[in-house]
């Protein structure tokens, strides 16, 4: 390198030789630079192609007729036709497709609301608030985080079912409208804790109160971890499926995961086009979101676990 | 410090909550009284029952026409596959809560019956219900120290099914009727080395002691009732053995059996309703399904095997039944739908022999019997083997389903070979110790 | 209205009156907290704490719905362990939680650092590989999963190809694990996105620095990128190592609830809701449930205490 620098500072008629060398490895390695993102997309390709396969293999089927799919390793299908949705879309036992879509519609609605509603509550006093016992109380909630579920399960569908709740959508919602889910908890805690305390501080001087505190200075700053858990929240109930199977047991009731269940049990027929139908309508609103939101989850997800 | 003291006091009631919901156990009733049904009155019942979505959509048939005929009473009806049917109705039974009227079988009739969540049907019986067109025999198998809890809806009773083409395709003769358990060893260790140069190969028929009715069955030719009449278990561990060992032959020196992890990934299929196994041994009812599924519709019933001294003793029985709920508001209504379902000549006609043979004469004639029907066949075949059919049939003891799913599973079990006759009937046996009998 | 009051009571006044204003204040924001907090303690104590105490309570008992709970001491405790089918959902589960976890957070690693490079399209990759992870658990994917595995489906076929025998392996008890497996390890995109997140803070300078020294891509990796990541490796591992215990909806569907062939899918939970939900031997179940939770808590408590040794908070980390 030393060697360059003195060739630049020696005489004039050096130059000329200098442009073309140093001209020629700036194309060396862009060449080289090509070669390796070339090597990148292709590899990366490679891996996304083999990630994406299933996905792409599940819709490609439903346009397939039955007897196409099984061993078909070729993503095109030789006779395209949307029969099987038709025959999907005729639901199950007089219980039309759309009735469970509802369902699941409901579901998962009212539980993004009940999240958002419980969670900036309960994450706005372990934030926000100085109380006794609030450590204590945080870290048994972050415990639950770690709770295998099971322990819970048996005693709640008890007392579900001693209250006659079985068979309704109570016990499927309930917990989302008393933060029984640490995550959401733990996001907001987390986003709140950035939040400058001058503002709570200057609101407070005027006068404010917690909850208009809460109301009118924490919730619109929210914006973002709202929309995560929103966005979570929408999603891990529209997939949801040991709770509709131990709670919901009417057909008109049932959540898209159960009739799809109860679609693939039938003991007439294993229509695998049908079946391939269904699933892809049932993960339908779930792609759809997040597509659209594709670029906020992974962000999401990203900054929640550093901070874990 | 007070607020965690008032915290763990919340905790502590919450707990105490908790167990006293959970220590009220199921409630128990008496026999409900002979309540009339009033015409004038509106009222609502549940039915519900298992089945697929051709089940679902004979019985909305059936309910139309019930509602039409009794305009007041409105029925809501649901549906469920038997395994998750079984979990919902145990859920309500613990909370004195059944549906008002009930499709039952005869597996589970003892365990709901005999701790009172169903309605005793007597105070019914010659009011709302009219059982005079059912055969004495069926009307006592839904009867639990002598009252009676469920109405057997239809027949049905085993057979030994077999596809005459696939026979034909690997030139093995079809058994005759009065054949031995050894004539079906050998009949399928023929029909599978004849079959194991075809593609796709063919093979005389799953491993048959992998059934627990079958074993019950078996147990009746050889003259043992399987459960006693407080609902134990009636015979013993060598029992169990010598039945598991009575398909030996077909296991080796060759294993004659169709491939248990081919079996499993055809389900809800099956070896013979894809057309790789000749025969198969199942409720004659399922002929329906069976044809359906193959798509053949010349396939072929036999009585089961005779045992050494050439007797069958097969037993009919009820292929299922209909129960009402002791804490049903409606008892009347309930009692009503029932009648009707087993009555009414036009529902005959509309389930045919999807349930089994319907147990009423009525309904048997007013089933459309196109001569080589399904249903037409299914009857034939039950006419036929009327003579064989001189044994009561077994009735289940409480924890009836655990047991049967528990042979089942050992059943696959032993034929990947991951266990052998001595540990199957060992597990067995204890599974049986924990669930047979409780509550 | 009255912290008003309070606020310029604590300004304002004498220092007695003060620490009396400031008590009442404090009592103020006490319950304030606890208002605030009231949806989430109603919910921790009916749906956490309650049943966790009720289900200790049943663990001893042999509840089964229908009839109250008749104490049993330690019996479902003992038949737990003489029980095949609870010994075999124990390896099932161990032996998915030993090998798919560190699969999959090995295949996240790699392609995380595969796409830590300021490459045009690295954040739609990111998103394509990360799509699995939200549609991996669900009824939908496991359907398809077992259409895909079955005797000549797609992977028998691949699978011949590369010279494997025929036949499926939905119904071959042995190959069921491996496709329970792939199938979480299909799901690597939520770690990865972690990990991604994670290396991207690691400053290059430290890097460069490892260059000048001579250092390899091994010795770079080893000695500047693993212990960097550490803080989020330990929480990935420890997440889905939790998590995957708990695996249920997939295993239900492809077995179609039976935990089959030959309980070569019988993982815990599953085995747990047969028991529990199926032959409502509930208090078996709450025993089995106890037992899993101590476990999980040991493991836990083990990841926490080693955690020290290798986990490096360097001080930049938040």
């Amino acid at each position: 390198m030393t060697s360059v620098l003195q060739k630049h500072v020696a005489t004039p008629d050096d130059r000329p030789d200098d442009l073309d060398r140093s001209a020629e490895l700036r194309r060396e390695a862009r060449k080289r630079s090509l070669v390796k993102a070339a090597v990148f997309h292709v590899l990366v390709l490679a891996v996304a192609a083999v990630i994406l396969y299933p996905a792409l293999w599940m819709l490609m089927s439903s346009l397939k007729p039955s007897n196409e799919i099984v061993g078909n390793i070729s993503l095109i299908p030789e006779n395209a036709s949307f029969a099987n949705f038709t025959k999907a879309l005729g639901g199950i036992g007089g219980v039309s497709f759309w009735t469970f879509f509802g369902n699941s519609l409901f579901l998962a609605v009212m539980s993004v609301i009940g999240v958002i509603l419980s969670a900036t509550i309960t994450a706005y006093a372990f934030a926000r608030i100085e109380f006794p016992g609030r450590k204590v109380w945080f870290s048994l909630m972050i415990a639950t985080l770690l709770l295998p579920f099971h322990v819970v399960i048996i005693p709640q569908y008890i007392m579900f079912n001693e209250l006659g709740l079985v068979n309704t959508f109570v016990p499927l919602l309930i917990g989302k409208f008393l933060a029984a889910e640490a995550f959401f908890v733990f996001l907001m805690v987390q986003f709140m804790r950035n939040l400058p305390r001058e503002l709570d501080e200057a609101a407070r001087i005027d006068g404010a109160g917690h909850v208009r505190i809460f109301r009118s200075i924490m919730l619109p700053l929210m914006k973002p971890p709202v929309m995560t858990a929103s966005i979570f929240a929408f999603i891990w109930s529209w997939n949801d499926f040991f709770g509709p199977l131990l709670y919901l047991k009417k057909p008109d009731l049932f959540s898209l995961p159960v009739a799809l269940r109860i679609y693939v049990d039938q003991t007439t027929t294993s229509d695998y086009g049908a079946q391939m139908a269904m699933a892809v309508l049932a993960l339908v609103p779930v792609l759809l979101f997040f597509i659209i939101f594709q670029r906020f989850i992974v962000e999401g997800v990203s900054t929640q676990g550093l901070k874990g | 410090m007070s607020i965690k003291r008032s915290a763990l006091k919340g905790i502590a009631v919450a707990a105490v909550a908790s167990f006293a919901l959970t220590a009220c156990g199921g409630g128990g009733s008496e026999a409900a009284p002979s309540e009339t049904l009033n015409t004038e009155e509106d009222v609502t019942i549940v039915f519900n029952w298992w089945g697929n979505d051709d089940r679902a959509d004979k019985y909305e048939e059936a309910i139309d026409l019930f509602e039409k005929e009794y305009p007041n009473i409105t029925v809501q009806t649901g549906f469920q596959a038997w395994d998750d049917y079984w979990s919902s109705r145990n859920t309500e039974a613990a909370g004195s809560s059944l549906p008002d009227v009930m499709q039952m079988d005869l597996s589970y009739l003892r365990q709901y019956g005999s701790t009172n969540q169903l309605l005793n049907l007597d105070g019914q019986i010659g009011t709302a219900l009219d059982v005079d067109g059912l055969d004495s025999s069926l009307l006592d198998a839904g009867k639990l120290d002598g009252s009676q809890y469920g109405i057997a809806t239809s027949s049905n009773t085993l057979a030994m099914f077999y596809n005459p083409d696939l026979l034909e395709q690997v030139g093995v003769e079809p058994l005759d009727p009065d054949y031995t358990w050894d004539d079906l060893n050998t009949f399928i260790t023929d029909v599978s080395a004849a079959g194991a140069s075809m593609d796709p190969v063919i093979y005389g028929s799953v491993d048959y002691t992998g059934t627990f009715w079958f074993f019950l069955q078996w147990l009746v030719q050889q003259g043992i009732e399987p459960f006693t009449e407080d609902g134990q278990l009636n015979f013993t561990r060598e029992d169990m053995a010598e039945w598991l060992n009575t398909a030996e032959p077909i296991r080796t020196p060759v294993d004659a059996t169709y491939p248990i992890a081919r079996g499993t990934q055809l389900l809800p299929l099956g070896g013979f309703t894809v057309n790789e196994t000749a025969s198969e041994m199942s409720w004659d009812n399922f002929l329906a399904g069976y044809s359906a599924d193959s798509g053949s519709d010349n396939l072929q019933m036999l009585p089961i095997p005779s045992n050494a001294d050439g007797e069958k003793k097969m037993f009919l029985k009820p292929s299922m039944l209909l129960s009402a709920s002791a804490n049903s508001e409606h008892p009347a209504a309930a009692a009503t739908l029932i009648d009707f379902l087993i009555n009414d000549p036009e529902v005959g006609r509309i389930f045919g022999t999807s349930k089994g043979v319907p147990a009423v004469q009525a309904q048997r004639d007013a089933m459309v019997l196109e001569e080589g029907s399904v249903d037409a066949r299914v009857v034939a075949y039950e006419e036929s083997v009327a003579e064989f059919a001189t044994e009561a049939a077994p009735l289940p003891v409480q924890g009836f389903g655990t047991i049967e799913a528990e042979f089942k599973r050992l059943g696959e079990e032993f034929a990947y070979r991951n266990i052998t006759v001595d540990q199957f009937v060992d597990q067995w046996f204890s599974e049986a110790e924990m669930s047979v009998g409780q509550g | 209205m009255s912290l008003t009051a309070e606020a310029t009571g604590n300004r304002t006044a004498p220092p007695t009156k003060g620490s009396q204003a400031r008590r009442s204040r404090r009592a103020a924001e006490t319950r304030a907290g606890y208002a605030f907090l009231t949806p989430w303690l109603l919910g921790f104590v009916l749906l956490t704490a309650g049943p966790m105490l009720a289900s200790l309570y049943l663990a001893f008992t042999n509840y089964n719905l229908f009839s109250a709970p008749e104490w049993i001491g330690f019996d479902n405790f003992t038949r737990m362990f003489s029980d095949p089918q609870y010994l075999q959902s124990v390896k099932v589960t161990s032996i998915y939680v030993l090998v798919g976890t560190p699969i999959k957070l090995a295949a996240a690693l790699a392609v995380a650092m595969l796409l830590n490079t300021k490459r045009r399209g690295q954040g739609a990759y990111r998103s394509i590989f990360y799509a699995p992870s939200l549609i991996g658990a669900s009824v939908s994917i496991a359907i398809v999963w077992k259409a895909m595995f079955i005797d000549d489906g797609v992977v028998d076929q691949i699978g011949q190809v590369f010279g494997r025998e025929p036949g499926g392996w939905v119904g071959n008890p042995s190959m069921t694990m491996p496709m329970m497996v792939l199938l979480t390890v299909w799901q690597f995109g939520a770690p990865m996105v972690i990990f991604l997140a994670g290396l991207k803070q690691v400053p290059n300078e430290l890097y460069e620095a490892a260059e000048m020294d001579g250092a390899g891509s091994v010795r770079k990796f080893l000695r500047i990128t693993l212990p960097m990541l550490s803080p989020v490796l330990f929480f990935n591992l420890l997440l889905e190592t939790i998590h995957s215990f708990q695996i249920f909806g997939s295993a239900f569907i492809i077995s179609g609830g039976t935990g089959g062939p030959a309980g070569s899918t019988l993982f815990y939970t599953l085995y747990l809701y047969r028991r529990g939900f199926v032959d409502f031997q509930m208090g078996y179940a709450a025993a089995m449930a106890w037992v899993l939770v101590l476990v999980v808590g040991i493991i836990t408590f083990i990841f926490f205490k080693t955690s020290k040794s290798w986990v490096h908070y360097s001080g930049e980390t938040k």
